[in-house]
C-alpha cells in the first residue's frame, strides 16, 4: 500500500482509537501493535518491550520527574494563596489591581508548579471569589483564571517544553529561555483585556485596596523561598556557564523545593508527604508511559515509512512557508482541542518539525507557537481542562460563562501566534543572547 | 472475585510506594553525584546509569498503581455520548484490547529479560551492570499492570464500579474532568 494512504489510515485508526476512552499511551501500543502485525507479523512486536525500554533509557527525561516533584511540593501547600495575597498587597496601586495581581499569581504559580489545573484550583479558590466580590464580571473572574492558568505550560521550568525538547532533540535550556518573553507578552495580553473589558462594565471593581508596608512585607518570608529557588534552578542552567544539565538542576530544585516546604509551611507528617510523592509518580509515571508509547509508534510510522514519505510529500509541495504554517497551526489547534499537550507534541513534534525546519522556520520558535496551541486547547471545548477545573471550584458561575469568559483569552492568544509570527525575534531572541546563536 | 480485586489493589499499591521511592531515591543519588561532580571535582562512574536504570524502573513498576488511580490521561469523548449497554460495550473492547496487547508485551518481555539474563548481557559501560537487572523490570512492571487491568475488567463485570469510572447519567453536560 502506498505510504500516504498507509499513514492516512494510520491517522484515523488513532483518533478512533483515542477517542473511545482507552489511555493515551496503550492507545498508541494498540494502534503500533496492529499495523506492525499487519505488516511484518509478530517479528517486529517481539521487539515492543524493548523499544519500550529504549525510549525511556535516556538520563535526560529525569527532568520530568524532577520538576514535577518540585512543582507538586509547591501545589500541596498555601504557597498559591500566599503567593496570590503577596501580589495583591505589593500590586494594588497599578491600574487594574486586583486582575493584575490575579495573572501575575497565575503566572508565577504555573511556573513554579507546571500544571495547569494545578494553578487554576490555587489561585482560582482565593482569586474568582475576591474578584466578584469586588465587582468583577464572572467572565473576567473566571476566564482569567482559566487563561493565567495555561501559562505553566510555556513559562519555564515547564514540564511541555522539556517533553518537546526531549522528543526533537533540541536545547532543553534553549526551549526554556524561548518562553519567557512570548510568557510575558501572553500575560501583558491577558490583562490589557482583563482591564479594558472590566472598565467598560463600569462597575469599580478596578479600585485599588490599601495595604500598610508592614502587611506588604510580613507575607514575603513566606513566599520568597520558591521564587528563590526557581530563580536559582534558571541561573544554575544558564548562569554556571551551562555545565549542569536540566536533569541535575531540576534534581536540586526539587530537594530544596521538598526542604522548604517542609520548613515554611510545616509539611512534616507522612499523609502530607506521601500526598506530594503520590501526586508526583501519577504524573511522572503517566507522561515517561506515554513518551515510551510514543517512541513505539514512531517505529512503527518509520518501519511502515510513513514518516519519510510525508515529510517529503510535503516538502515536494510549492507552497508559501506561512501558508504551510497555517496549515500546521490549524492542525494542532485542533490536535488540541481534543489531545493533552504531551500526546499532542509526542505524536506531531517529531513528524512536523523536519517540514518546518525545511520551510525555514526556526524550531524553537516553533515549539513556542506549537505550545501556545497547546494553551487554548486547554481553555476550548470539549476537553478544555481549565474549564472543568474552575468549574468546580466555583460551581455557581455557569460552564457557559466560563466558556464565554475565556474566549477572548484565546483571541489574545491567537494575536500572541501573529505577533510572535512578525516578530520572530521575540522568541529567539533571549536564548540568542545568553546561550548564542543556534546552529 | 472482590478478593481477588482487592489484592491485586494492593499489589499495585505497593507497586507504587516502590516507584514512588525509587523517584526520591534518584533525587538523592542525583544530589550525590553533583556534589563529587562539581564539588569535588572526581569523575562519577556510576550514577548516570544508575539513575537512568531507576527512572525506567519506576515508570514501569508505577504503571500499576497509575491504573488504580485511573491517573492514565486518556480521551473520554466516545463513552461521554453513550450511554447504558453501548457504554458497557465500548468499555469491555477498550480494556480488552489493553489487556491483550500489554499482555503480549509482558510475554515477549519475559522473552526479553530472560535473553539478557541466559546470555550474560552487559551494559557496554564501564560500569558495566548486568542488563537482566534493569531489564528485569519489564515483566514485573508489564505483568502488574496487566493484573490490575484485569481487575478493572472484572469489578466492572461484577458491578462493583461503573465503565470508565463514569456515573450512568454522567454525559457532556454533567461532567468532571482530572489530570494534567
Amino acid at each position: 500500500m502506498d505510504p500516504l494512504l498507509l499513514g492516512a489510515l494510520v491517522g484515523i485508526s488513532t483518533i478512533i482509537v483515542l477517542f473511545s476512552g482507552i489511555s493515551v499511551a496503550v492507545g498508541l501500543l494498540v494502534v503500533s501493535a496492529t499495523f506492525l502485525f499487519f505488516n511484518s507479523g509478530t517479528r517486529d512486536l517481539e521487539l515492543m518491550p524493548e523499544l519500550l525500554f529504549g525510549k525511556l533509557d535516556n538520563f535526560s527525561l529525569l527532568a520530568i520527574p524532577m520538576f514535577i516533584l518540585m512543582g507538586a511540593s509547591i501545589a500541596s501547600t498555601r504557597a498559591g494563596a500566599d503567593l496570590y495575597e503577596a501580589l495583591e498587597r505589593w500590586l494594588t496601586r497599578i491600574p487594574g489591581g486586583l486582575v493584575v495581581s490575579n495573572l501575575g499569581a497565575c503566572a508565577l504559580f504555573s511556573a513554579m508548579s507546571g500544571s495547569s489545573p494545578a494553578t487554576c484550583a490555587a489561585i482560582g479558590k482565593m482569586g474568582i471569589p475576591e474578584m466578584r466580590k469586588r465587582g468583577f464580571p464572572d467572565t473576567i473572574a473566571s476566564g482569567s483564571i482559566a487563561a493565567g492558568g495555561t501559562l505553566g505550560i510555556l513559562i519555564p521550568p515547564s514540564v511541555t517544553m522539556i517533553v518537546y525538547g526531549i522528543a526533537t532533540e533540541t536545547s532543553i535550556g534553549r526551549l526554556f529561555l524561548a518562553g519567557v518573553v512570548p510568557g510575558i507578552l501572553l500575560v501583558s495580553l491577558f490583562m490589557a483585556w482583563s482591564i479594558y473589558s472590566t472598565s467598560r462594565s463600569n462597575s469599580g471593581a478596578l479600585q485599588a485596596r490599601h495595604y500598610s508596608w508592614s502587611e506588604r512585607f510580613s507575607i514575603l518570608p513566606r513566599v520568597l523561598p520558591f521564587i528563590l529557588i526557581i530563580i536559582g534552578v534558571l541561573f544554575a542552567l544558564y548562569g554556571g556557564g551551562g555545565v549542569a544539565t536540566p536533569s541535575e538542576v531540576a534534581a536540586v530544585g526539587a530537594l530544596l523545593c521538598v526542604v522548604v516546604a517542609m520548613i515554611v509551611y510545616r509539611l512534616w507528617d507522612v499523609t502530607a508527604l506521601w500526598a506530594v510523592l503520590r501526586d508526583t509518580t501519577r504524573e511522572s509515571v503517566m507522561i515517561l508511559f506515554i513518551i515510551a508509547a510514543s517512541g513505539v509508534f514512531s517505529y512503527m510510522l518509520s518501519s511502515l515509512y510513513i514518516t519519510q514519505s510525508i515529510a517529503q510529500s510535503i516538502g515536494a509541495l510549492d507552497v508559501n512557508p506561512w501558508v504551510l504554517m497555517l496549515f500546521v497551526n490549524i492542525f494542532l489547534l485542533v490536535a488540541g482541542f481534543f489531545l493533552p499537550p504531551v500526546a499532542v507534541i509526542l505524536m506531531a513534534a517529531p513528524i512536523l518539525l523536519p517540514i518546518v525546519i525545511g520551510a525555514g522556520f526556526d524550531p524553537y520558535w516553533f515549539a513556542v507557537i506549537l505550545t501556545i496551541n497547546m494553551e487554548i486547547g486547554l481553555i476550548s471545548p470539549p476537553v478544555g481542562l481549565n474549564l472543568y477545573v474552575i468549574n468546580g471550584i466555583a460551581p455557581d458561575i455557569p460552564l457557559k460563562t466560563i466558556l464565554k469568559g475565556s474566549l477572548p483569552f484565546v483571541g489574545c492568544m491567537v494575536l500572541a501566534i501573529v505577533i510572535l509570527s512578525i516578530f520572530p525575534q521575540l522568541v529567539t531572541g533571549l536564548p540568542d543572547m545568553v546561550m548564542g546563536p543556534s546552529t | 472475585m472482590t478478593g481477588f480485586i482487592r489484592f491485586v489493589g494492593l499489589l499495585s499499591t505497593i507497586a507504587g510506594v516502590i516507584a514512588a521511592l525509587m523517584i526520591l531515591v534518584s533525587v538523592a543519588v542525583t544530589c550525590q553525584m553533583i556534589f563529587v561532580r562539581y564539588v569535588l571535582n572526581w569523575s562519577t562512574v556510576w550514577q548516570t546509569e544508575f539513575i537512568t536504570y531507576l527512572m525506567v524502573a519506576s515508570t514501569l513498576i508505577g504503571l500499576p498503581y497509575v491504573q488504580k488511580l485511573r491517573g492514565h490521561v486518556n480521551v473520554d469523548l466516545a463513552p461521554l455520548m453513550l450511554r447504558g449497554k453501548a457504554r458497557l460495550a465500548l468499555f469491555y473492547t477498550v480494556v480488552g484490547l489493553a489487556i491483550l496487547v500489554i499482555g503480549g508485551m509482558f510475554f515477549y518481555g519475559i522473552e526479553m529479560w530472560w535473553v539478557a539474563t541466559s546470555k550474560g548481557w552487559t551494559s557496554d559501560t564501564v560500569w558495566g551492570v548486568r542488563l537482566a537487572i534493569p531489564y528485569f523490570a519489564v515483566p514485573v512492571g508489564l505483568g502488574l499492570y496487566l493484573l490490575q487491568l484485569v481487575a478493572d475488567f472484572l469489578a466492572v463485570t461484577s458491578r462493583n464500579e461503573q465503565p470508565f469510572g463514569l456515573a450512568a447519567d454522567q454525559g457532556f453536560t454533567n461532567t468532571e474532568r482530572k489530570g494534567h
